[in-house]
């Protein structure tokens, strides 16, 4: 019984005495301040761009705490949160913006929760063969006990390449008597067409989705892996945002806003049309 | 197991003194306890990856620690590792991961990490448990005397936990309290 307990003994102690090192052993490598100053979660995004935690990051301000979105914090965070090197959003564009956001009378913050903001992915799935991009919109919604992530919409170049309804004189059409022969050029337009979308409605849309996920439980399109990942909001009034990550040396890096628009009427349903990219 | 004890009894004092108030929320004060219990298996996981990782480890106690560290995470963990050259994630079960790191072709490796870490905040699943992210820089070191190559890399580890309510039975008593497993780890090797 001895010696087991003193084996037991050395096994827990001989951790303490090997030779690597853990976190925060002495001798840790010590960050010059660009790790701080990254933006390494998009939660630190969301904490940063509302004042719902320290400069430094290491405390976390809830409501009822002195600095809880206290507004010139918020002013010196959101400055630090766009891309400066490579994005080209200018000087003037970045003023009015925080003008906005940090108003005095109603300023605006971000919400984990209340949607207005969405994740697109660029996959990779196997497809014929062949490795093929996929885009996966994904949006967070209340499940359950709690929240998940659910994918919204997808795009996929073959599946779009596929649907492609002719117009003006090169789309064919079903007769407008064809119900008094009961449908019988039906044949006719199945068999003859390769593009049987012409018989479709104006208002039709191909759900790739759908399709996605038909392919998906058939077997013939398989998961390989992530390349890209970016955020849109459309959480704060009259403004679009995109955020993207940026690994590159120097203190502008992590989670930043490498595009800004301001929107004018109309202007959100033409941005989300171009980047859901579903025509 | 042992070492969780008194930040198992943190948490349970902090839960039993608001569980009255709030069924399910996390508090401030649970939460911080929560993060320092997440930040010490963390620690546990930086500090057996760096023996796994070094030459000077024999093969059969690197198995041992590979062992323990294992039991940190939850079932199906997975680690997704991508580099500068090489943006597609490539994945790895845990231990894969592990038996990946104590094969490497090196003469010397040292992995330390560095004094930043970064705990994200609580969010509820479906199924009522929490999910977190822990984030913190690992460097790594190797050198191969034969060849004179020295390979040099720093990595972002964004280390998932998930946070359980459990029950436990003490002196005939059920005593609730919060436990944190590691999840999957994305990888990321940094620019700085």
């Amino acid at each position: 019984m001895r010696k087991v307990i003193i084996a037991i003994t050395l096994f827990i102690t001989s951790f303490g005495m090997a030779p690597g090192q853990g976190l925060f052993s002495p001798g840790s490598p010590k960050d010059d301040g660009k790790f701080a100053a990254s933006t390494k979660q998009v939660n630190q995004f969301f904490r940063r761009f509302n004042a719902e935690e320290s400069q430094d990051g290491m405390k976390r301000y809830y409501s009822g705490d002195a600095l809880f979105r206290d507004r010139e914090l918020r002013g010196k965070f959101i400055s630090i949160l766009f891309d400066n090197e490579t994005s080209g959003i200018s000087g003037e564009l970045k003023t009015e913006f925080m003008r906005d956001v940090l108003s005095e009378t109603q300023p605006q913050f971000l919400n984990f929760h209340e949607g207005e903001w969405f994740a697109e992915v660029v996959s990779v799935f196997q497809y014929k063969g062949r490795s093929e991009n996929v885009t996966l919109f994904l949006k967070i919604q209340p499940e359950g006990l709690g929240y998940e992530w659910v994918i919204d919409k997808v795009v996929f170049q073959p599946f779009k390449d596929i649907f492609n309804k002719p117009i003006g004189t090169d789309k064919s059409f079903i007769h407008p008597l064809s119900h008094e022969l009961g449908f019988m050029n039906l044949r006719k337009a199945f068999e003859n067409s390769n593009s049987p979308e012409s018989y479709t409605a104006k208002e039709y849309v191909p759900d790739y989705l759908t399709l996605f996920l038909y392919e998906l439980k058939k077997g013939s399109i398989k998961f390989e892996t992530i390349s890209d990942v970016k955020f849109h909001f459309f959480q704060i009034n009259n403004w679009y945002f995109e955020l993207d990550q940026f690994n590159r040396p120097g203190f502008n890096t992590g989670w930043l806003i490498g595009d800004l628009v301001k929107l004018k009427p109309g202007d959100k349903e033409t941005i989300l049309e171009f980047i859901y990219d579903q025509k | 197991m042992k070492k969780y004890i008194p930040l198992f009894l943190l948490l349970f004092f902090a839960s039993a003194t608001i569980t009255l108030a709030q069924t399910d929320n996390i508090s401030p004060a649970r939460k911080q306890a929560i993060d320092s219990l997440a930040l010490e298996k963390v620690k546990d996981l930086s500090k057996y990856i760096s023996i796994i990782g070094s030459k000077e480890t024999q093969f059969s106690e690197a198995n041992r620690v590979m062992d323990r560290a294992e039991e940190l995470f939850a079932p199906d963990a997975e680690m997704g590792v991508s580099s500068l050259s090489r943006k597609e994630i490539a994945y790895y079960k845990v231990r894969n991961y592990f038996e990946r790191l104590m094969a490497l072709n090196y003469d010397k490796v040292n992995i330390t990490w560095y004094d930043i870490h970064y705990i994200s905040d609580l969010e509820r699943q479906p199924d009522g448990r929490y999910v977190g992210v822990i984030t913190v820089y690992q460097r790594f070191e190797g050198t191969s005397i034969e060849s004179g190559l020295n390979y040099r890399d720093t990595t972002k580890k964004d280390i998932t936990i998930y946070v359980e309510k459990k029950q436990t039975q003490i002196a005939g008593r059920t005593i609730e309290f919060w436990d944190v497993m590691l999840g999957d780890i994305r990888v990321t090797e940094t620019a700085a």
